[in-house]
């Protein structure tokens, strides 16, 4: 059976429905493929949602347990894993609801199967004798976990993020391989919920594509939580034994084996290029599994487009939804194309990490001459009357023009407050920009122009490192 | 010490600084390693009491020589933390610190940093080319990038020998005075003779206090730092919002072409519409019909063969002086009998003068009577700006294409003067060796073929100029005298000009006087 359409979207992720419903409503007639039930994908089902509804949860448990110092106690809290988890999939379930009800308005033919290409205007559905015929695709095919084959997968005591955000039960002793955004952010789950957590990452810091002191404060609020963070430490073997997971260690301060009862791990993300028969038409993957695309996320075959984890890092959501968007606009005539300056990247620990623009380190490899403001948040009212004083704001600046070149934030809430740092690059404000807007006190917020201010040698809430 | 510097190392021990009502304080971190190449105020440990913990910087920069202390352990103010080893040009150095580390400790090596020279009136000059990598041996004069105005391109060389440390430009960076090139690294001797024609800040440094004059801007010149994942960047400083890059993208305006008026240099809205207005009623040549696109190999074999840069460049320039100047060409002959005669005496007493440096002459005394010859339009339209000076173009050939070097204040030098200038300019044009103020001034334009053939060629005037003089190559006629056919050496003059600012009659009267001039060339010396 042959169904033909004027576009057709692998996938529907953020970047998949995104495309999907934007050429809809510009005009085509639009077929979305996916291979789950529930539409959404990865974000919806088994990502950012999920893991944020329990984060939640995670920080509700954690706050009831400083609030002794703000002089009242709670009683130990109980907790229902059951509930905990029903919680998480009322949300999911609510999200992904929703976008089934808009595809539906929109009238998007929403086909449930695995799509393989077979030629360059046809993708037939695994398992059944239907066809697309296509005009234009958009390829929005994701990644999935990456797995080391050495590591005993088929054991359920060895989880990947997917496994660990279905709560199956709370372990006593948890590692978790890979010090990631992913890895810390279900460290925090798994903490509040009881579990004794050990981190092991193979580099020589927490979340390395981030600066360093600007995962700092994280480390040093759960380095003293946690059982063990190992860095620079290597996972050698994992076997699976009825005491637990015995997992060997490589690193200076690590033991050379210990045993837990469950290990999450989290290395990364493999794209998806591979598993959709793409060769057949003609679209080209490299050996990581990456599909290449223009500005216009034009793959190289004329009338098939690429969007998302697949076309390269960061593997982001809000990265895919930009770009969905760019592409159904190209296809739909529109000269539209990708020209962000910066992607955010949020890590949802506690406390959060956020930067946005370029790092420092980024920086000092490209010898740019810039400039930087730290404020600490031990300095910030608003910080302090919520009971936490870790934080930090850190802006890059351009030294001879001022321009804005990066911010990293961590700290309470620092996902949200990233929001303007990315405004303020996009608009090429400079530092008196930022100085110059009025922020309101007491907030979070504040600390960006703080950390302006103290580039600048303007501030007055702390000793200015240089007066101007 | 004279040109060189001598880096000396010097090791020097960084201990615990008042860090307030503190004793015993636990170090909990240490956030350097040996051979870490720190910068003053980067943090080496962190400490932590009961109450905080906090971060220690280094007062200095260096290389870390050793740490001195163990996580764990209980410092207090005054206790050892670190040994640098430390230059006596310190900070100011590190961008060079691999050959400071690599070297013996008395060495003379100097890093001297090569800026844009005077390059005549131009900012912000395109680099089109890089021809040195980082590590190459170059000799003085050897030539390091290639830069393009918008009239020539001229290879910048280096003026002193040595090896390449690092380059600070990329690939179509604007260049202007005084910004760094490169950074190279001279042995003793080579640089004291460097005394070519850079700008202050290049000159090779006689103390350590200097060197941070001349090192400093390594870090400062480094191009900034956004990477902008669009085709179109905005000039300079400038900057566009999204959704003016939205609408650039949309109207397909490049947006490296539009200065900002914004605060800032921002590109704002108007400026966009400014610009595409300006192109519309520039005429911009868009609307012209287009020649019709031919697949030549249809018809037998063809190569295909790239425009030279300067072939790029003069075409673009003489279409649009084609297109917006109305041209009127005039032609004549000019009996030059008598000056050939001259020319054949001063020849054989060994003075060579070609015809061009008499009708130069000639060409001037014209001018000076007909002064709307040696003018230019204003910006509106609507006034003719006099030049009272007497510099003239030359328009040459050369193996990469036509350029027009000019010859400044002609009616101040004597034939042979003009000669030898005429002879050096034209050996610089055909190397490739003329700078832009070379090419810059002129108010009026000759272009002789003489030396080549044909009777007459109508000339394309060289804007903002109104007028260029044509020459073919001069012949032996018979000229009816009223009795006779006499044999003559006429010489064949083409005279185009720029029919809104000069009429036929003025032309006519101007080519007259030429001609008067040229066949009696007493008339110069008038």
């Amino acid at each position: 059976m042959i169904t033909k359409t004027q576009v057709v979207v692998i996938g529907s992720g953020p970047g998949g429905y995104t495309a999907a419903f934007r050429a809809a409503d510009l005009g085509k007639q639009v077929t979305l493929i996916e291979r789950y039930d529930a539409l959404g994908g990865v974000c919806l089902n088994v990502g950012c949602i999920p893991s944020k509804a329990l984060l939640h949860t995670a920080q509700v448990i954690n706050e009831a347990q400083e609030a002794p110092h703000l002089g009242v106690t709670f009683n130990e809290p109980t907790i229902d894993i059951d509930g905990v988890r029903s919680n998480k999939e009322n949300i999911v379930g609510k999200l992904t609801g929703g976008i089934k009800a808009l595809a539906k308005a929109r009238k998007v033919n929403v086909v449930t199967g695995y799509g393989k290409f077979i030629s360059n205007n046809q993708i037939a559905i695994e398992n059944s004798d239907e066809i697309i015929e296509f005009e234009q695709c958009i390829i929005a095919a994701g990644s999935r976990v990456t797995k080391i084959p050495a590591f005993p997968f088929d054991d359920p005591r060895v989880m990947d993020s997917t496994d660990a955000l279905e709560l199956t039960d709370v372990p006593k002793r948890l590692l978790i391989v890979g010090g990631g955004i992913i890895g810390l952010e279900m460290a925090t789950v798994y903490e509040a919920l009881g579990s004794e957590i050990t981190v092991v990452e193979l580099s020589e810091q927490l979340i390395a594509s981030a600066d360093k002191d600007i995962v700092n404060p994280l480390f040093r609020r759960i380095k003293k939580r946690y059982a063990n963070i190992f860095l620079n430490t290597k996972v050698t073997s994992m076997e699976a034994l009825e005491a637990g997971i015995k997992v060997g260690f490589e690193g200076k301060k690590s033991p050379e084996f210990d045993t837990f009862d469950k290990v999450l791990v989290s290395i990364g993300r493999t794209p998806n290029g591979k598993l959709i028969d793409a060769e057949k038409s003609g679209v080209e993957v490299d050996d990581w599994g990456f599909i290449h695309v223009d500005k216009q996320m034009k793959t190289n075959v004329e009338n098939i487009y690429a969007i998302g984890d697949i076309i390269g890092q960061p593997m982001l959501a809000h990265k895919a939804v930009h770009e969905a968007k760019v592409a159904a606009e190209v296809i739909c005539g529109h000269k539209s194309g990708f020209d962000a300056l910066t992607i955010p990247s949020v890590a949802y620990t506690d406390p959060e990490v956020a930067w946005t623009g370029k790092t420092e380190k980024e920086l000092k490899a490209e010898g740019a001459d810039y400039e930087k403001g730290v404020f600490p948040w031990a300095a910030s009212g608003r910080s302090l009357s919520i009971g936490r004083s870790e934080g930090v704001t850190k802006g890059l600046f351009d030294a001879k023009t001022g321009k804005i070149l990066g911010m990293g934030i961590c700290g309470t809430n620092a996902g949200e407050l990233i929001a303007e740092a990315t405004l303020a690059i996009e608009m090429g404000c400079d530092m008196s920009d930022i100085a110059l807007t009025i922020h309101a006190h007491p907030t979070l917020s504040e600390t960006t122009a703080f950390a302006v201010e103290m580039a600048e040698g303007t501030i007055t809430d702390l000793l200015p490192p240089k007066k101007r | 010490m004279s040109d060189e510097i001598c880096i000396m190392s010097v090791m020097k021990n960084i201990e615990l600084p008042d860090i307030g009502d503190f004793d015993e304080v636990e170090v909990i971190e240490i956030l350097v390693s040996v051979g870490d190449n720190i910068a003053a105020e980067d943090s080496i440990i962190t400490l932590e009491s009961d109450k905080a913990s906090m971060e220690i910087p280094t007062p200095d920069a260096g290389i870390v020589a050793s740490i001195n202390v163990n996580i764990g352990d209980k410092i207090k103010q005054g206790d050892l933390l670190i040994t640098l080893e430390n230059s006596e040009a310190d900070e100011k150095t590190t961008q060079t610190d691999t050959q400071k580390t690599d070297k013996p400790k008395q060495t003379t090596s100097e890093i001297v940093a090569v800026n844009v020279p005077d390059i005549g009136d131009f900012d912000e000059v395109e680099v089109i080319e890089i021809l040195t990598a980082v590590g190459d041996e170059v000799s003085q004069e050897d030539s390091i990038i290639t830069l393009e105005s918008d009239k020539a391109s001229m290879e910048i060389p280096t003026p002193v020998a040595g090896k390449i440390v690092d380059i600070s430009v990329n690939l179509g960076d604007k260049l202007s005075l005084g910004d760094l090139i490169l950074n190279i690294e001279t042995t003793h001797g080579q640089s004291s003779s460097s005394t070519l024609d850079t700008t202050p800040a290049s000159t090779p440094a006689a103390a350590p206090e200097k060197l941070a004059v001349v090192a400093a801007p390594v870090a400062k010149t480094a191009k900034p730092a956004l990477d902008q994942s669009v085709s179109m960047q905005p000039k300079g400083d400038s900057h566009a919002s999204p959704s003016i890059r939205k609408m650039a993208r949309e109207i397909g305006v490049d947006l490296s072409r539009v200065t900002g008026t914004g605060q800032k240099g921002r590109i704002l809205d108007s400026d966009l519409k400014a610009y595409v207005k300006q192109i519309l009623t520039s005429g911009g040549g868009s609307s012209l019909p287009k020649t019709p696109v031919i697949d030549f190999s249809k018809f037998g074999d063809t190569e295909t063969l790239a425009l030279s840069r300067i072939n790029k460049l003069s075409g673009k320039h003489l279409t649009a002086c084609w297109l917006n100047i109305p041209h009127v060409t005039q032609f004549d002959e000019v009996n030059i009998d008598q000056m050939e005669a001259f020319r054949q005496e001063q020849k054989s007493k060994g003075v060579k003068l070609t015809p061009l440096v008499f009708i130069m002459k000639a060409v001037i005394q014209a001018l000076k009577k007909h002064p709307r010859f040696n003018a230019s339009l204003d910006e509106s339209g609507e006034n003719l700006i006099i030049k009272k000076y007497f510099n003239l173009g030359i328009a040459m050939d050369t193996p990469n294409g036509l350029v027009v070097p000019v010859i400044k204040n002609v009616e101040k030098k004597s034939l042979t003067e003009l000669a030898t200038e005429l002879a050096e300019t034209s050996a610089k044009a055909r190397d490739g060796k003329l700078k832009p103020g070379d090419m810059q001034g002129a108010g009026f334009t000759i272009s002789s073929l003489g030396g080549i053939g044909g009777t007459q060629f109508t000339p394309i005037v060289n804007a903002p100029e109104v007028a260029i003089l044509g020459v073919s190559r001069s012949q032996t006629k018979p000229v009816w005298d009223g009795k006779n056919f006499i044999p003559t050496l006429t010489l064949p003059l083409a005279l185009s000009y720029d029919h809104r600012v000069i009429d036929g009659a003025q032309g006519g009267r101007f080519m007259a006087d030429l001609n008067s001039i040229l066949s009696d060339i007493r008339e110069i010396l008038l």
